[in-house]
């Protein structure tokens, strides 16, 4: 195809020029893909912390100023005050939610010492009925089988305290609680909806009554939802404790559905992100137009040649499209590959980690990179081509 | 037979802000196939108009112009651009040769033009023969050779399609009076084999190897 062959001779006798036009390109598909790389890992870093609670309904007591997300507690704060789930409540979420597991939840804050002569450090208790503990939590090392003075601890807690299996801990001011034996470390759960134990102690229920004089009111429910999905269950749970509009007694988190609000917000700040990044694109469009309008104006004379001895105006605009989609097309392959190295560095420097580079949503970003800045090109390029498509053949021969 | 050029009441008027302007005013000639023509006239007179609308470049404002016995006043764009493809071949005065492509490449252009993919390989070696350019040459850019060798280049990508007419703008006017008496010498040798020819000119030794000539003066012919 002539048109063609004289497209890439051209691009070719103004190498630098074409070249600083593909460079304005793999700059706008660089920023666009690097950023959408960025916002994914971010994305898939968040969800892979939040996959674990993904299907949990959490139930707290209603405080009057609308849900709550998350433990009462957090990760280290403390108890609820005065505002409990009764017994007779954890009963009706127990039957509503069934198949599926309601896990009752005490949850407090407490002194604590880890081996002799060391500093009173504060740290998060819970008491969870041994059997519904696997239902939670997976272990890194030990036991679930506590007895009544064992307890779990979190893998963050055990890496910063230097604990093991078989440590213990003196719980209470100068030990006036107690001594727990560690009997296993539980795997990291990052952060979470229902109970956040990466910085925490898990005991029994029943050691959690004993020492704190509790009795069925607890602090949170947690139900695990493997029948059906998290919104019909909370909506159930709702239906039945609810029933009062004035009188509420309980505040139902759906953790998949604030996942999901949560991956929509990254979604948005992703697409604002990729959008500034798009800005550069938009740069490297007008030194696009700008470059296809020189080449334009230097071939008048070449187009009224070609016009004349029998050349169709579509082939003319045709010649100009293939330029401004070789740069495009070139500059974009460039910038993509470019753009895998930058969302490397990216993720390296801001997340950390690397490891959620390969994948899908990567590559489409790459791939909308790459197809914007080709599109770009071909949509900068059809005003120059047409402009020397329509070019009177008389007056362009005319011109020196 | 139909003429191969016929020229019916043909008037063209430029509509310029200051007042129209008529650069051609009635003007009706034939030229019969294999004549060679040559039109002079002073600058100014319509000559340039002239050969745009033989070369169908333009179209008149009244009147008609057939070639080969179809009227172009009515044709669209591509039908006009189609026409000069496959009916008219252009020689210029500076050659107009694609500084992009080698010789043959050029030649083959309006070959390509007309048949896409299909083109005939040796039809350009064939034409380029005939305008008797050494071999060597063909692939040779345009700037790679001298203004002789660059208008024989020209007149082979003319003649490449077959056209009913060659219409030269000038076509010794960039050379020498030696290269350009072997251009005329290769044009009438064209015109002997059957040619229609028709050459713009002010230069009265052009005049010479034509079979008549055309003089337009004030936009009118004057003989």
């Amino acid at each position: 195809m002539i048109f063609w062959e004289i497209a890439k001779r051209n691009i070719r006798i103004h190498m630098l020029r074409s070249t600083l036009a593909m460079l304005g390109i793999v700059i706008g598909v660089i920023a666009i893909a690097s950023m959408g790389i960025l916002g994914n890992s971010l994305v898939s870093t968040v969800s892979d912390s939040l996959k674990s609670v993904g299907d949990s309904v959490i139930v707290t007591p209603y405080s009057g100023s609308g849900g709550g997300m998350g433990s009462p507690g957090g990760g280290g704060g403390g108890s609820s005050g005065s505002l409990k789930i009764t017994d007779q409540n954890f009963q009706q979420i127990k039957r509503v939610a069934a198949p599926n597991v309601a896990i009752p939840v005490y949850q407090t804050s407490e002194h604590m010492k880890i081996g002799v002569g060391s500093d009173d450090i504060v740290a998060s208790v819970y008491g969870l009925p041994t059997d519904d503990v696997p239902d939670l939590m997976k272990l890194q090392t030990g036991d679930y089988n506590n007895g009544n003075s064992g307890c779990l601890v979190g893998s963050t807690f055990a890496k910063d305290h230097n604990l093991k299996v078989g440590s213990r801990i003196s719980m209470g001011t100068d030990g006036s609680k107690g001594t727990l034996r560690v009997t296993g470390i539980i795997e990291e759960r990052g952060m979470s909806f229902d109970i956040s134990t990466d910085n925490a102690i898990v005991v029994t229920d029943e050691w959690f009554e004993n020492t704190y004089n509790r009795n069925d009111d607890y602090d949170e429910v947690v139900v695990k939802v493997k029948d059906g999905d998290t919104a019909t269950v909370k909506t159930a749970i709702e239906k039945q404790l609810n029933k009062h509009k004035d009188n509420k007694i309980v505040s139902v988190t759906d953790s998949k559905a604030t996942m999901n609000s949560i991956y929509e917000t990254f979604g948005t700040v992703t697409t604002f992100v990729s959008a500034i990044g798009g800005i550069s694109m938009l740069v490297a469009g007008v030194s696009i137009f700008n470059i296809m309008m020189m080449s334009v104006n230097e071939r008048i004379k070449e187009i009224g040649i070609m016009r004349s001895i029998g050349t169709q105006k579509k082939e003319v605009m045709s010649m100009f499209i293939y330029e401004a989609a070789i740069i495009g097309v070139i500059g974009s392959i460039a910038g993509g590959i470019l753009s895998l190295l930058a969302g490397y560095a990216v993720s390296a420097l801001m997340l950390g980690t690397t490891e959620y580079l390969w994948t899908i949503t990567n590559a489409l970003s790459v791939a909308e990179g790459v197809g914007f800045g080709i599109v770009i090109c071909l949509i900068c390029g059809i005003y120059p081509a047409w402009q020397a498509a329509n070019l009177n053949p008389i007056d362009a021969l005319r011109h020196e | 037979m139909q003429p191969a050029i016929q020229f019916v009441d043909v008037v063209k008027i430029y509509p310029l802000k200051a007042g129209d302007v008529t650069a051609i005013n009635n003007i009706s000639f034939e030229v019969e196939r294999g004549e060679f023509i040559s039109i002079m006239g002073p600058s100014g007179s319509g000559k340039s108009t002239l050969l745009n609308l033989v070369g169908c470049l333009d179209t008149p404002t009244f009147g008609n112009i057939f070639m080969s016995g179809i009227g172009v006043r009515a044709m669209n764009d591509v039908e006009l651009t189609n026409l000069r493809r496959d009916r008219i071949g252009f020689i210029f005065q500076y050659f107009n040769l694609f500084p992009l492509l080698n010789v043959i490449e050029n030649v083959n252009f309006p070959q390509m033009l007309k048949s896409g993919k299909d083109v005939n390989p040796d039809k350009a070696k064939e034409v380029l023969h005939a305008v008797q350019l050494e071999e060597q040459f063909y692939t040779h850019t345009p700037m790679e050779l001298s203004g002789g060798q660059q208008q024989r280049v020209a007149i082979a990508r003319a003649l490449i399609n077959d056209p009913d007419i060659l219409l030269c703008d000038e076509p010794t006017g960039n050379l020498d009076s030696k290269t350009g008496a072997s251009i005329m010498e290769l044009m009438t040798e064209l015109n002997r084999k059957g040619a229609t020819i028709i050459c713009v000119t002010h230069d009265p030794t052009v005049a010479k190897h034509s079979d008549r000539t055309i003089r337009i003066v004030d936009g009118c012919i004057a003989s």
